[in-house]
């Protein structure tokens, strides 16, 4: 939906419009699910399986339920369901067997939190514990231990994914186009390598929490610190066999989300435990701890690329093997695996692209959707790759960027054609290059080099994301004019403070013409109130609610002015409007207010026509397609971001140590709606970036034991851990279906910061980085030749924790294929 | 064992557990939920009160210890409905996303701001170094406090190519 | 916190030794609660009483006079160390490693003294009192004694202390007043991390002292250096002292590199 309007006669859209939900968050008033309480409330806790592997003997919870104050207490045997998004392979409480570290084994409601964590002490546990299978190369193995031996007999979503069953992998996605084979036999050099992500936390400032209340006659009303109110009621109901109309999800304030709250976490356990309390409310909110390991994280990815270029840089052939280690449930990593297949090559034009991509089942905490969904940690390698191609091929990395990123009439590795309004690539690299002044130090870089002894590198990496989700995602407004003229807004878009619920306001103000003072966009989720929407991930809200709220707005403005033609005894076609009046556009002073129609019209002999003014908008993703099983084709993008960051590192030749001088960041975002909310986005997003980078990632011992379930050894940037300089650049080619020409870039931000960084440190000081985090370390070994340590897996166990080692290095020699 | 302790200038007298931290007490025996828990380990600062004048980590402190103390809280941080300079602040920088750390981050910025009335950007990041945020990555908060400190300059937010 | 346990906070000094004596080990002495309260939580520690330390006056004290030079009362916080003038004119070394302990909410609660009884390998505080020379000074209701700080330290978060004594103060001798000197600590990030190794390097009247930590099961330090000690042979006395450990945040080989090149940057930056 985009109006080609000169932006000097837009009163909203493109303005730093203060955010509309602060009031409550600035003084400590607004409600999050860790501050409910509701009456006769119980307090619900976990006892947790210590072990990665292990068949569960025997579970004893006698004690636990003759402590006072205990009014229920599950495990696993109490209960008969299974859950799943994609893939149908969870049970609520561990079942038999426990497969990962901080699995839930049983769990009790009581009247205090003290009193359910001594009963959770009183559980008696008897284990036998079992080898784990934990680095997911190992898991591919003939002989690997299986996690999931009756794979074959789960209900999975066949349209999109694929397991194989009597093995570790919970789906494999393929993407055929072209010949890869004939490619590399044209191609003049054949460059492979290997990369590597370790699992990351999302670290939501609010963990985890639900309150659920199993009310008479299996009435359910669930409060939880969610994305997905409509996914949460959907994917309960089809557990526990239920009618929507049963269900009611209640979202309020949530302190953060990045994915791990998208889809369905807490609620089912606490459900049951309300059930065998008799109804009571229980609340579970998960400790940070628990946060680490109970709840899920973001998948591992090892990441082999081979590329064949021809002698004058342009890529012709690629293969893309991924193998992510989603832990031992698939939840949502499967659908990550299948979305970084679509996208595994990165913003360039293959013209022969070959995907395998693996969802590997490992005993370890799972993956779940997190910010990205796989682009993160595909683009380390992807961007990584290109430098490496770059450098081996002997021409510089931004030009070998030029001559092969996607440009209008190239096409996608599902075949779909790039146009002039798809975004542009090559500007966002171009922007940021110019911004760090990439390839070449300055006067004043130069000079701090010799006065501090460290060296300075430049590096760029591009990103390219489209929303991962169904073809027929689609959503819904309702504007409801009040007797005041004012308009209230109900989206099932949740706000986990990414702004929706003022961005939204903008674009309903802007699209009414009312003053954007009188336009609230409800900030609480009701899924008995609010209409539908997917989820509040994958980039799409500010696209798809906002042309809803368009939708809303034309059908509001359309029902406004039938009842205004009837009372103004004119035309439709004369009548325009304001913030206050709907009058008649030759004849001004014939007008009627907004407030006088918004709930229905009174004639002055008290006749009323009209009613309650609400207007309705449907927006459904239009022309994509499901993707072909075997090639990969198809049309999955909605819309395309694309992106880039550059950096200037400055590194210490001797010890490793590095600091990030300065980042430059730019997008085509279409079109910029808020640009302190785009600012908050990008500058938030490229921080989470850095973490990942620098910092973050679990630690595993040889026997599957979380080593870092706390801030304590997993680092999450601080306030003191940003760039010297920061500089946020936006280009605006127009999404023509977006409102107002807008596309989403909630997640973009932090792809490509990682490869940005570790392309900046080997321009610096040549230390060749594969893996991430780059921590000072891995500088240090990279620099003095020493060998790569396993980060993330200690003491490995018996096989390695990369692949074939002879797939991982290419000296340039080695290089060229014969 | 009974406790008085005056938080935003109220009294209480309350009975309490020993092992019950001033954070719990604050939230659950007082319902003063604005002061949240992000980790209870004394990590993440979203537990940050001003405790006898001076910010702690509040679930790093029993409500026992605040015996005859006074606390103050992101509660007491408006007046009479109006929001402080502070507060103004961050919401003209868009400091506030989620808003789950904001409570504690406000404590430390005033803590900050009290004892260097006028921060470098590199003395607001240490001020501000015990509180997280996921969100923001920090800059519209340390803009916000530059801001209220006299030392902000305006510029471009976004460069547009 | 599951554990449940009484509380007292005792007014007078005597009294609170008193309690020592008689709860044992059963009590545990409550000053900032950083260590103390984390512990409860986790279930490492589980106490019967939980003694406050705070409420006797001469806890807060910090002393300083020219013949016996800085005297740290027991529930002298961090940020204490931080504010005061006279240790910023003359006991700097002290302020340097303070500044970089944990965060400001928790510097306002963390104690000097309750830094060094956690005996953590990688204490803060610990390398600035070893190159400083502290004196530990330490009392049961039945005695007081006064040990040097390198015998303070025996093992892995383990000290010298007896059930029933506490330390009720750290003393700086007036040799060690006006003491150069420069302590660097590598994080994994900017922000509050603890070490991964940390070293100081202090001259102090005519000599030289190199502390460390998180590199060996304590906190160690050299003995008095000479002033012209070369690069080599200082890096190799500190070598000696240290065994690293390759754990989650760090291998040896690294922690054992960086030890040696701070200390010959550090080393650097005190002679010049």
């Amino acid at each position: 939906m985009y109006e080609n309007n000169d932006p000097s006669t837009l009163a909203y859209v493109g303005k730093s419009v203060l955010r509309k939900d602060t009031n409550e968050k600035l003084t400590g008033t607004a409600t999050y699910v860790s501050d409910m309480v509701l009456p006769g409330m119980l307090y619900a806790q976990v006892k947790k399986s210590p072990h990665a592997r292990a068949r569960i003997v025997k579970v004893d919870t006698s004690k636990a339920k003759a402590l006072a104050g205990v009014r229920a207490v599950l495990v696993g045997d109490d209960l008969d369901y299974r859950i799943g998004l994609y893939i149908v392979d969870k049970n609520i409480l561990a079942k038999g067997e426990v497969r990962h570290y901080g699995e839930a084994v049983a769990a009790v409601a009581a009247t205090s939190l003290e009193i359910a964590r001594k009963a959770v002490d009183l559980i008696d546990v008897e284990y036998e514990v079992m080898q784990p299978v934990l680095n997911h190369m190992d898991a591919l193995k003939a002989d690997a231990v299986l996690v999931h031996p009756d794979l074959g007999s789960y209900e999975f979503i066949e349209a999109a994914f694929t397991p194989v069953p009597k093995t570790n992998i919970a789906n494999w996605t393929k993407l055929r186009k072209g010949d890869v084979e004939a490619g590399f036999a044209e191609a003049a050099y054949v460059v492979e390598r290997e990369y590597d992500n370790p699992s990351v936390q999302h670290v939501p400032m609010e963990t985890h929490v639900a309150i659920v209340k199993w009310g008479a006659r299996d009435k359910i009303t669930i409060w939880s610190s969610a994305q997905s109110p409509f996914t949460v009621r959907n994917l309960f109901c089809h557990t526990f066999a239920l009618p929507l109309g049963n269900v009611r999800v209640i979202v309020p304030a949530v302190g953060g989300g990045f994915g791990g709250k998208a889809g369905i976490h807490l609620e089912p356990l606490v459900a049951c435990l309300s059930q065998k309390a008799g109804g009571l409310p229980v609340k579970l909110q998960a400790s940070r701890e628990e946060e680490f390991s109970l709840l899920p994280c973001r998948s591992a990815l090892t990441y082999r690329i081979k590329t064949g270029v021809a002698q004058d840089g342009k890529i012709i052939a690629q293969k893309m093997e991924m193998f992510w280690d989603a832990g031992a449930y698939a939840d949502y990593a499967v659908n990550v695996t299948r979305a970084s297949g679509y996208s595994a090559s990165g913003p360039y034009e293959i013209p022969n692209a070959w995907v395998d991509a693996y969802t590997v089942y490992t005993n370890k905490p799972y993956g779940t959707a997190y910010r990205g969904f796989g682009h993160v940690e595909f683009h380390w390698g992807i961007e990584r790759h290109m430098e490496l191609v770059a450098r081996t091929i002997g021409m510089d990395p931004l030009e070998f960027r030029r001559r092969n990123t996607l440009h209008p009439g190239s096409i996608t590795l599902t075949g779909e054609k790039i146009t002039s309004h798809t975004g542009d690539v090559v500007a966002c690299m171009e922007a940021v290059a110019r911004s760090i002044g990439y390839g070449k130090l300055t006067a004043a870089e130069k000079n701090r080099e010799l006065v501090t002894g460290r060296k300075i590198g430049k590096g760029i990496a591009l990103l390219q994301k489209a929303p991962a989700m169904p073809s027929n995602t689609a959503t819904a407004a309702v504007i409801k004019m009040n007797s005041d003229g004012s308009v209230t807004v109900n989206i099932g878009l949740t706000e986990i403070g990414q702004g929706s619920t003022t961005a939204l306001a903008q674009i309903v103000a802007e699209r009414l013409g009312f003053d954007i003072g009188n336009v609230h966009v409800m900030v609480d989720k009701d899924t008995d109130s609010d209409p539908y929407d997917w989820q509040t991930v994958a980039s799409k809200g500010l696209i798809m609610s906002g042309n809803a709220c368009i939708l809303a707005c034309e059908d509001l403005l359309r029902k406004g002015y039938a009842v205004a033609s009837h009372v103004l005894k004119a035309c439709v076609e004369d009548l325009a409007h304001d913030g206050d009046n709907v009058y008649v556009r030759h004849d001004t002073e014939n007008c009627i207010p907004w407030k006088h129609i918004a709930i229905g019209y009174a004639y002055p002999d008290g006749k009323g026509i009209g009613g309650p003014l609400i207007g309705v908008g449907s927006y459904i993703a239009q022309g994509l397609s499901n993707l072909d099983k075997q090639t990969g084709q198809g049309k999955p993008a909605l819309d395309w971001t694309f992106g880039a960051h550059g950096i200037i590192c400055e590194v210490d030749p001797v010890t490793g140590e590095y600091a990030v001088r300065k980042v430059a960041s730019a997008f085509d975002v279409g079109k910029v709606v808020n640009p302190s909310l785009l600012r908050g986005q990008i500058v938030g997003g490229m921080i989470q970036g850095l973490g990942t980078a620098t910092c973050e990632g679990y630690i595993y011992d040889d026997a599957g034991h979380l080593l870092n379930p706390s801030f304590t050894d997993n680092k999450i940037p601080t306030a003191r851990d940003l760039p010297m300089e920061i500089e946020t650049i936006v280009v605006e080619n127009s999404q023509i279906d977006g409102p107002y020409g807008a596309r989403g870039v909630a997640e973009h931000p932090m792809i490509s910061v990682a490869p940005a960084l570790g392309n900046a440190i080997q321009s610096a000081v040549d230390a060749d980085l594969a893996h991430m985090p780059i921590r000072f370390e891995d500088v240090w070994r990279a620099m003095h030749d020493k060998h790569p340590i396993d980060n993330w897996i200690t003491k490995t166990p018996a096989g390695s924790c990369r692949s074939d080692p002879a797939a991982r290095i290419h000296t340039p020699d080695a290089a060229i294929s014969p | 064992m009974r406790i008085n302790v005056t938080v935003n200038g109220i009294a209480y007298e309350k009975d309490v557990l020993e092992n019950k931290t001033l954070l719990r007490f604050l939230r659950e025996d007082l319902g003063l939920t604005g002061t949240k828990e992000g980790c209870g380990a004394g990590e993440c600062g979203a537990c940050t009160v001003f405790f006898d004048g001076k910010t702690v980590n509040s679930c790093m402190v029993l409500a026992v210890e605040a015996n005859e103390g006074t606390v103050e809280t992101i509660e007491g941080e408006s007046t009479g409905g109006m929001l402080s300079a502070l507060q103004e602040a961050f919401d003209r920088h868009h400091a506030v996303q989620c808003g789950f750390c904001t409570a504690g981050m406000i404590m430390s910025a005033r803590e900050l701001i009290h004892h260097t009335p006028h921060p470098t950007v590199e003395q607001i990041q240490e001020g501000l170094e015990g509180n997280f945020c996921r969100c923001t990555g920090y800059e519209q908060i340390i803009e916000a406090i530059l801001d209220v400190t006299g030392g902000y300059t305006a510029k471009e937010e976004l460069i547009h190519v | 916190m599951i554990h449940q346990f009484s509380y007292t906070a005792p007014t007078e000094l005597t009294d609170l030794l008193t309690l020592l004596e008689t709860a044992g080990s059963g009590a545990k002495l409550l000053a900032g609660g950083t260590d103390l309260l984390v512990n409860i939580r986790n279930g490492l520690v589980k106490p019967s009483t939980v003694v406050d330390v705070k409420r006797i006056p001469e806890a807060h004290a910090i002393m300083s006079d020219n013949t016996k030079g800085l005297r740290i009362g027991w529930a002298v916080t961090i940020n204490d160390i931080l504010k005061n003038s006279e240790i910023a004119s003359s006991y700097q070394l002290l302020q340097t490693c303070a500044h970089d302990l944990a965060s400001y909410q928790v510097r306002n609660r963390a104690t000097v003294v309750g830094n060094i009884v956690n005996a953590s390998p990688c204490s803060d505080m610990a390398p600035a009192l070893l190159c400083l020379d502290a004196s530990i000074e330490i009392a049961s209701s039945k005695a007081y004694r006064t040990v040097p700080v390198r015998q303070f330290f025996t093992g892995v978060k383990r000290t010298i202390l007896e059930p029933d004594e506490m330390v009720i103060g750290i003393t700086i001798p007036i040799q060690s007043k006006g003491t150069k000197g420069k302590y660097r600590k590598l994080k994994r990030i900017q922000g509050h991390d603890l070490g991964i190794i940390g070293v100081a390097v202090a001259q102090v009247g005519d000599h030289l002292r190199i502390g460390v930590s998180s590199a060996a099961p304590t906190p160690v330090a050299t003995g008095a250096l000479p002033l012209d000690i070369s690069e080599s042979e200082a890096i190799a006395a500190v070598d000696a002292l240290i065994s690293p450990i390759s754990d989650v945040r760090c291998t040896k080989e690294y922690r054992r590199f960086m030890v040696s090149e701070f200390t010959r940057r550090l080393l650097a930056e005190v002679r010049s």
